[in-house]
Parts: structure tokens; sequence; C-alpha cells
């Protein structure tokens, strides 16, 4: 299985945040700061079920640092880094 | 007309049910609105009387099928709107005002079809708005939604919430989750859960307000990103919420056990509710903390994201509204047994729920600006005692709900005392 790009792997976190949002993901900017999405701490909780199921990494122990996680371009990064 | 209620429709039924049995109020609750200004009240009729035309949902009650699902009668009886108009003198504060608001919450509605109360203060140049509203209908983030409806004059979109099917096939899968939950409980519930005893036949909610200013909000926010995580806002106050209460029960001689805390909560986004804005879509979360968790800050936030996290993954709150329909069969004093059995009859050490941004985006209702808005949740017996917080344009609102007598004014006063220190 090839190693995915930091662009494919904000394409999935993407795709992930609008479904759970229920928002159009041609909306979603990588660079836009979560919680102006309105991603609150359930709808965070979700999407790192969802990077932990996809990637096999588990974020929640990590101190989830604001500068790690704030956008989707920096959380993307954040999960690049641990692959 | 009829909508199918759903299985966690039936629970907040059977709640309310149980409610009405003790107290004979049911599950209620009161948002309020606090405006810089007078409200237009001739307006504010008006407004009500176009919405309950085009809404006969409002003056509905339950009912049950003949396949026995249960469902919500929609009448076509068009019953006027409470609305109540009070003047009250300037020399009054806003405890006195809060005050009022408590008294109209042992206020029964008139009959079945009635299911919201409209209470209108004037206070010099500022007005508040109270609207009492049966949980069987909304639940408070749906009833932002509704006076969302009503202050920007918008028209309902109520399509969606209104069809609702029977849910009369999966057996499999619910029986599936009806397991799921069931091991869940076992685990969950055992041993005893802290409570607080009642004694007397006490049956009044009282309520308690701590508002933050937006750089205090601001402030416990950027609090909880250094202390939990970012977006670990709702995780956070519980944890602070639990060591107050913890605290509390610390200084009373009862048995030491775990506390079990249900935390009510809604996955839909914001866009969604406001489409959707009528009956019950929440789910719950199910948190167990020791008191040695309790007494270190640091583990108590950690045990509550871990148990977050594992139900999230697990699908708990999904399973939990799946299994709920396995209950509708149940009449509501059956199923409001079967919820004190599956807790062994402590059903929560306290009550939380955190709301999180309302609902209501605009700043002003019917062109009057407001400056607040917060709840007055009732809480049932057990526990007798809850934790809520709201968010309103970035400003945070805490209240507290206990049944009078059930705590002493010392231990009201420091549990404010200490929801004050949040900031």
């Amino acid at each position: 299985m090839h190693k995915l790009t930091l662009k494919e792997t904000e394409e999935k976190l993407i795709n992930q945040i609008a479904l759970i949002l229920s928002l159009d993901s041609s909306k979603i900017k990588p660079d836009v700061q979560l919680h102006t999405l309105g991603v609150d701490s359930l709808s965070f909780v979700e999407l790192l079920v969802f990077i932990e199921k996809e990637f096999k990494i588990k974020l929640m122990e990590s101190g989830l640092a604001r500068e790690d996680f704030k956008t989707i371009q920096s959380l993307a990064a954040r999960i690049q880094k641990s692959l | 007309m009829k909508r199918y209620l759903t299985g966690i429709d039936w629970i907040i039924n059977a709640i309310d049910y149980s409610s009405r049995k003790q107290t004979g109020v049911g599950n209620i609750s009161q948002v309020i609105i606090e405006f810089d200004g007078l409200l237009n009240e001739p307006e504010l009729r008006k407004q009500l009387q176009d919405c309950l035309k085009n809404n006969p949902v409002l003056c509905g009650y339950p009912a049950r099928a003949i396949n026995l699902c249960p469902y919500w009668k929609i009448s076509r009886e068009n019953k006027a709107l409470t609305l109540n108009t009070h003047y009250f003198s300037k020399n009054l504060n806003f405890d006195d005002v809060l005050s009022f608001f408590e008294k109209q919450m042992s206020v029964s509605f008139k009959g079945k079809k009635e299911h919201l109360i409209f209470n209108l203060v004037f206070q010099e140049d500022k007005s508040f708005l109270g609207m009492i509203f049966d949980h069987r209908l909304l639940e408070a983030r749906g009833a932002e939604a509704f006076i969302n409806v009503l202050g920007n004059r918008l028209s309902l979109v109520t399509g969606k919430s209104l069809v609702e099917p029977s849910h009369l096939n999966n057996w499999k899968d619910k029986f599936r989750a009806g397991k799921q939950v069931n091991r869940s409980f076992l685990h969950l519930t055992k041993g005893n859960a802290r409570c607080l005893k009642k004694d007397g036949t006490h049956s009044l909610n009282e309520f308690k307000v701590v508002t933050f200013s937006p750089q205090e909000s601001t402030r416990i926010i950027d609090n909880s990103y250094k202390e939990a995580g970012y977006l670990m806002l709702m995780p956070y106050i519980l944890a602070k919420s639990i060591l107050i209460l913890h605290r509390m029960f610390e200084k009373r001689k009862d048995p030491i056990a775990d506390y079990l805390i249900p935390v009510s909560i809604d996955k839909r986004p914001a866009q969604l509710i406001k489409k959707d804005i009528f009956f019950n879509h929440l789910s719950f979360f199910l948190f167990r903390i020791s008191p040695q968790e309790a007494d270190s800050f640091p583990m108590l936030l950690a045990s509550i994201k871990e148990q977050m996290y594992n139900q999230v993954k697990s699908g708990l709150p999904e399973a939990f509204s799946k299994a709920s329909f396995l209950m509708r069969i149940a009449p509501l004093p059956i199923v409001y047994l079967l919820l004190r059995l599956m807790t062994k009859g402590e059903i929560a050490s306290f009550t939380f729920s955190f709301l999180g941004e309302s609902s209501y985006e605009s700043k002003h209702f019917l062109n009057t600006q407001i400056q607040n808005i917060f709840h007055l949740p009732r809480v049932p017996y057990p526990p007798g005692i809850g934790i809520f917080f709201n968010q309103y344009q970035g400003r945070l609102n805490a209240t507290l709900s206990y049944i009078k007598g059930l705590i002493t004014e010392p231990e009201i006063n420091q549990i404010l005392n200490a929801l004050r220190e949040l900031e």
C-alpha cells in the first residue's frame, strides 16, 4: 500500500468532516480553523476515532495541542508525521 | 395526522410521566432571552398566532396506533398560545427576575394539548422573554431553533421532523444494539452510585444562573484548550462540574461510591437542527468516575476523555438510540421502571449537559437586541441536581438546577462560588 501524500490525507479528512457536519466537501478549505466550521468536542472526537480507524493512529492521548489540530492542513501534517 | 415517536421520544415521555406522578409537573424546561430594550408585545402575539396556525404539531399529544407504535397525534384544533405579560419595578435585580421565572416552572400546562407557555417581563428599559417548553415536543437545542424561527420571522421547515417512519423493521439490528447497551450498562452501573438522598416531600425545583462575560468565556475556552486539548471544552467543563460536586459530596457523611453521570448529546450538526426542530434527537454518554479520579483534576480529565472516546468508538450513543425502539411496546410506567432497574434505582449522581453554541444565531429577536440566552431545565428526582452549560454569541452560562431541600444553602453557595471561579 502506498504512503498517502499530504494532499490525499487532507482530502480524506475533508470528506470525513463534511460527513460529520453534513457540509458540502467542496466548500471546506484545508486552511480553515476547525472550530469555525462548527466542529465541537463531540464531532472532534468522532474525527479522532475516524483517524484511528483509517490511519491506525491514536491521537486522543497526544495532548491535542492546538497548533497540531487547528486546521485540516496541520492535522494532515500531524498524521503524516506519525505514519 | 400522526408522527411516530422514536424510542428516545418514548423514554422522554416516560420521564415526563414519572415527573408528573411525583410533582404534578411534567419534564419541562425554560429558555430565557434577556433583551437590551423593550420587546414589541403585539408583534410577538401576532408571530405566536401565525406560528400556531401553521404548525398544529404544537397542539399534539401522544397516542398509540393500531400497530402498537406510539405516535404524536397532530391536532387540527387551533388553541391559542399562552403569553402572559408582567411589569417589574426598576429596583428589582437579576436574581429577583430569575426567581419569578423559577416560580413559573411549577405551573402546569392546561390540558394535554398545551406544550408551550410564554412569559414576557418588562423592567424599565429592559425586557425578558421566557418560553416554558415540554421536552416531549422540543429538546433544548430544538427550543432555541424554534425561537430562532419566531424571532426572525422565518417559516418553519418542519417537513423532516414531522415525517418519521414507524421503525417496525430491522429487529435483529435493534436486539443486537440492545445487547450492546445492556452489556455497557452492566459494566457502568456495577456497585452503587453516589447520589443525594431525598428526605421529605420537597419537589420544587430551584435554579441559580452564573453568567460569564465574553472575556471571561474566552478565558475559560482558552484554559480548556490548554488543559484538556483543542476543542475539548465539553470534557473540560464536565470535569470541573464533577470536581465541584465531588467537593460537596466529600463534606457529607454519605457512603463513598463512584459517580454516575449521564450526558445528553445531539450528534446532529447545527444546520440540521434548524430544519428538524421538533421532538427528541438525543442520545447519551454515561460516565463512571471513581472518587480517586475525582480527587485529581488531570486524572479526572483523562478519564472523561477516554470514556468519551471509547463510547464514540464503540458506537454506544447510536446503539442506545437503536435499542430504545425496543421499549416502545411498554407502557410509560413500565419504561420508567425498566430505566430505574437498569441503574439500580440510582439513575445518576447528577445530570449534566453542554448545549454548545446556540441554535439562535441572530443578535436580535423581532428587532430587539438580545443580551443573553440561558436555560432553566427542571431536574427530576433521582438525581435531583444538575449543572447545565450553554453558549450564546461566545458567552457561556452555567445553570445549577436542584430540588429544594436536597442541598443546603452553604452547599449552594459553595457550588456557585466554584462555578464563578471557573474563569
